[in-house]
């Protein structure tokens, strides 16, 4: 018998005539090698196997990719007629003829079709969005919006927006104060943009948080939109949803709404640190100098961030009123509070440098150090 | 006596055996749990448009921490490549740690570098700070080099971060290249979790016999020599398996020294990176756990699996075998210098399950290992040992290890794919066989010097060679720190 026949004939042996004398542990660790090796051969087989599918399916992609891709483009040139319904009309019985049974085509022609939505401007985006109706591509944006999945209603969600289905706004609504954040976010993000009655609403009725990244999103998208009608942000301030309270406060920090400054003063007493900080950085950065007396109040009673952030939007306001204030923080022991406080000084275009180089001459070697510092303009603070 | 020696024999199998189980179903879970925290990581960012953090005023700001030791070859590309990185808001900050070559000069002259009048904030200990260099370039004003009298790599950090302007700190090692996204992605966990993020680290990935052009990884090749072959999949296991599921337990004690982003305000507080021990990564972050549950705060440490940073792993034996070593005393100084975190129920999962894993697996293992070879031998020696028995025994864990790294291929299959080129995934699946028999017995032994080193008071951090990125004549560099 050669080499592997004795092999085999030991292992066959092994676990059919021999296995109920082992003992228990080398019961288990048969049983275990055994587990192994078939685990190993099927892993071995499904990774190659995935590999060959993926190289298929990429293959499919690509020739669906392109053979659209060309479709769509002779939309973007076609010249015979300026009439938008009569172009969707042309395109259409060519692009019906595509198998859009099948879901990898359809998922394709409609993800194309917003590329090309949101990369055109002029009649092409019209022709494009009448074709994604006339091809019930809108209903199938629907239908993944009321699927049971998150993931699929997000792709839904993002295809009513990406095409501006604004009818699909009051669908999309419920989902905005989702457990889910993510489902969450983009039916926000799509509202913002689909709702022509209230975009802001979402706002009125958020319980659930509206974290960083979400509040980064949705404040890009704000920004961003010149068609949207920015409202006053300082209605939600006094929201019990501290996340709503912060999200507005940074669109009233980038929109400068100095009509929230009443609101923004009521928030230096709030539970939140954080909501506080910001509101100090409002008040520092709209330059309201009405409120620089309730910053200063609430100075002693706070925390070094909170000092740090005080001092800082004294010396954004520079009204002078608290020049000596900022002067005296140069004793302090705290070499932040020192530094800040001189930044501070610095800030006010007229006197800054000037009342710096008279605290130079009356103080330490080290604040002397410090002052040169925050002189050197390379040095950013 | 021949009696003694047989029931001795039962008794070592069986402990054996058990202790292998043991190891081997905590092994499943973790990696059960993996699979969990990668596929919601990947579905979840799968929506993700990271271009939103890149323009926000709103993300959060970052500087680059980056100790350089002698490293003239290559220190004009690696930052420039750290310069290059897509993030709006971050300073790239050198800290040049007494290089005794023309590190400081080739930086000076290139970069145009002039000092500034800055005082530094020693709010953690570091060496003497010689002065602090700004660009009169305005296209590099990002940059900010830091001189200072040599510490080794922790203290250099430390002074970095006494430095740093922003919010969170990367730490990264220079020679590394670090991927265009990488601040976008381990900056993102920052913004979106419910609890404060202490610390985020991403997998870090080997990067010999890729293809390197300026500082940029530009084709991806299964390393030709096995030993970096070998380290390619033991890396895959480590990170994609193992760091992912303690991240998804939040029990994460090491974020890579190579790369990982902290919270700035934290580090501080728990007084920066520790001198005393060659495992400062690791130590950092176990006191950074620390800190937080005796301040009473829910925190989060995450792992990312993007492969965000990429290395030049050793070739050599030798330089491996040092690297190694370094690696089992930082563990065994970490674990000694927080012994009381034992089964601390104070700690939550510090205590009650990382820091037990960690002493009873990552440091005992391959001690027990040892041991049990070593009375293998003693008992063949004797003629009593029962070979089937035995045999099977040493199967199941090879059968057992085989099955662990071909799931890890498979994750990384299914997860980022970086070796496109079918012969590098059969590279890969081979390597899966040979590997715990070519390659896991010089770890264990490295282990044991390590333990031995340690034990015995030699405690040099060991000398790093690398062959560079540039091309294979390129000067090698030396780094080394004591």
């Amino acid at each position: 018998m050669n080499f592997f026949g004795t092999i085999f004939s030991y292992i066959r042996e092994t676990y059919v005539d021999r296995l109920s004398y082992f003992p228990s542990n080398i019961k288990i660790s048969l049983m275990i090698i055994l587990f192994c090796a078939i685990a190993i051969v099927e892993l071995y087989i499904y990774i190659i196997f995935r590999r060959v599918i993926k190289a298929n399916q990429n293959k499919q992609t690509k020739y669906w990719k392109e053979r659209i891709g060309n479709m769509l483009a002779s939309v973007v040139v076609y010249d015979e007629s300026e009439n938008t319904a009569e172009i969707a009309v042309h395109f259409y019985d060519k692009l019906k003829k595509l198998p859009l049974k099948n879901s990898t085509v359809n998922q394709i022609l409609t993800s194309e079709i917003i590329t090309y939505h949101k990369n055109f401007t002029g009649k092409i985006p019209e022709v494009l969005a009448l074709l994604y109706a006339k091809l019930k591509l809108d209903k199938r944006s629907k239908k993944k919006i009321d699927s049971k999945h998150w993931e699929t209603k997000i792709e839904g969600i993002r295809e009513a927006n990406e095409m501006g289905i604004s009818e699909m706004a009051e669908e999309i609504i419920k989902y905005t104060d989702d457990e889910n954040g993510l489902l969450r976010m983009e039916a926000q993000a799509a509202y913002l943009k689909l709702s022509n009655k209230d975009p802001f609403h979402f706002l009125d009725r958020a319980q659930e948080r509206i974290l960083d990244w979400h509040q980064l999103v949705l404040f890009e998208i704000i920004t961003k939109n010149k068609k949207l009608t920015i409202p006053s942000f300082s209605k939600w301030l006094r929201s019990p949803n501290d996340t709503v309270v912060m999200f507005c406060l940074k669109l009233i920090d980038h929109f400068m709404q100095f009509d929230a400054a009443e609101e923004v003063q009521r928030l230096l007493k709030h539970h939140n640190t954080r909501i506080v900080k910001k509101s100090i950085e409002i008040i520092g950065k709209l330059e309201l100098e009405e409120l620089e007396k309730h910053m200063f109040e609430i100075y002693f009673d706070h925390t070094d961030e909170i000092k740090l952030e005080i001092l800082n939007s004294l010396g954004k306001i520079s009204s002078g009123k608290y020049a000596d204030f900022l002067s005296s923080r140069i004793h302090s022991n705290d070499s932040k509070i020192k530094r800040a406080a001189l930044y501070a000084i610095k800030r006010d275009a007229d006197h800054g440098e000037a009342r710096l180089l008279e605290i130079y001459h009356h103080t330490s070697p080290e604040n002397q150090a410090l002052i040169t510092h925050v002189l050197d303009n390379r040095i950013k603070q | 006596m021949r009696e003694f020696l047989a029931t001795f024999e039962t008794i070592f199998n069986n402990a054996i055996f058990y202790y292998a189980i043991f190891v081997m179903g905590s092994y499943l879970i973790l990696t059960l749990l993996s699979a969990i925290e990668m596929s919601g990581y990947i579905r979840k960012n799968s929506y993700v448009n990271y271009r939103e953090i890149l323009v926000s005023p709103l993300a959060p700001s970052v500087s680059i921490l980056a100790p350089a030791y002698n490293e003239e070859a290559t220190i004009i590309e690696n930052i420039r490549s750290l310069l290059s990185l897509h993030y709006g808001h971050y300073e790239v900050i050198i800290i040049n740690d007494g290089s005794k070559d023309g590190t400081f000069q080739q930086m000076f002259d290139y970069y145009k570098l002039e000092k500034v009048d800055f005082v530094v904030n020693y709010q953690i200990k570091c060496n003497e700070i010689r002065g602090v260099y700004k660009s009169k370039l305005p296209s590099f004003s990002k940059l900010t080099v830091v001189d200072k009298v040599n510490g080794g790599k922790s203290d250099a950090l430390n002074a970095g971060i006494n430095v740093a302007a922003k919010e969170l700190i990367m730490c990264i090692d220079v020679d590394c290249i670090v991927l265009e996204d990488a601040i976008l992605k381990l900056a993102k966990p920052y913004l979106e979790e419910k609890y404060k993020v202490i610390a985020t680290g991403g997998v870090v990935r080997i990067a010999n016999s890729c293809k390197v052009e300026d500082g940029k990884l530009v084709e991806i090749n299964m390393p030709k020599n096995l030993w970096p072959r070998f380290q390619v999949l033991e890396y895959i296991r480590a990170f994609l398996m193992g760091r992912m599921a303690w991240s998804r337990l939040n029990g994460l004690l090491i974020i890579s020294g190579a790369m990982g982003l902290f919270d700035k305000e934290t580090v501080i507080k728990v007084g920066g990176y520790d001198h005393s021990t060659v495992g400062e990564d690791m130590e950092l972050v176990i006191r950074m756990r620390r800190y937080m549950y005796e301040q009473d705060r829910r925190f989060k440490v995450v792992y990312i699996p993007d492969p965000l940073c990429w290395t030049e792993a050793p070739q050599d034996l030798q330089i491996l075998g040092r690297q190694r070593n370094r690696w089992t005393r930082g563990t065994i100084e970490s674990l000694w210098m927080h012994k009381d975190l034992f089964f601390n129920p104070r700690y939550g999962v510090l205590g009650m399950l990382s820091y037990p894993y960690w002493l009873f697996f990552e440091w005992m293992a391959p001690i027990i290992e040892f041991l049990g070879i070593t009375v293998f031998i003693l008992l063949a020696f004797m003629g009593n040992i029962n070979w089937e028995f035995s045999f099977i025994l040493i199967a199941m864990v090879y059968f057992f290890s085989i099955t662990l790294s071909t799931i890890a291929i498979l994750f990384e299959e299914m997860s980022y794919q970086q070796y496109t080129k079918g012969t590098d995934l059969v590279k890969l699946l081979l390597s899966a066989f040979l590997e715990p028999i070519m390659y896991h017995p010089l770890t264990v032994y490295w282990s044991i010097k390590g333990n031995l080193d340690k034990f015995t008071g030699k405690n040099n951090w060991g000398a790093m060679t690398r062959k560079g990125f540039k091309s294979t004549e390129a000067a090698t560099e030396t780094k080394q720190t004591t």
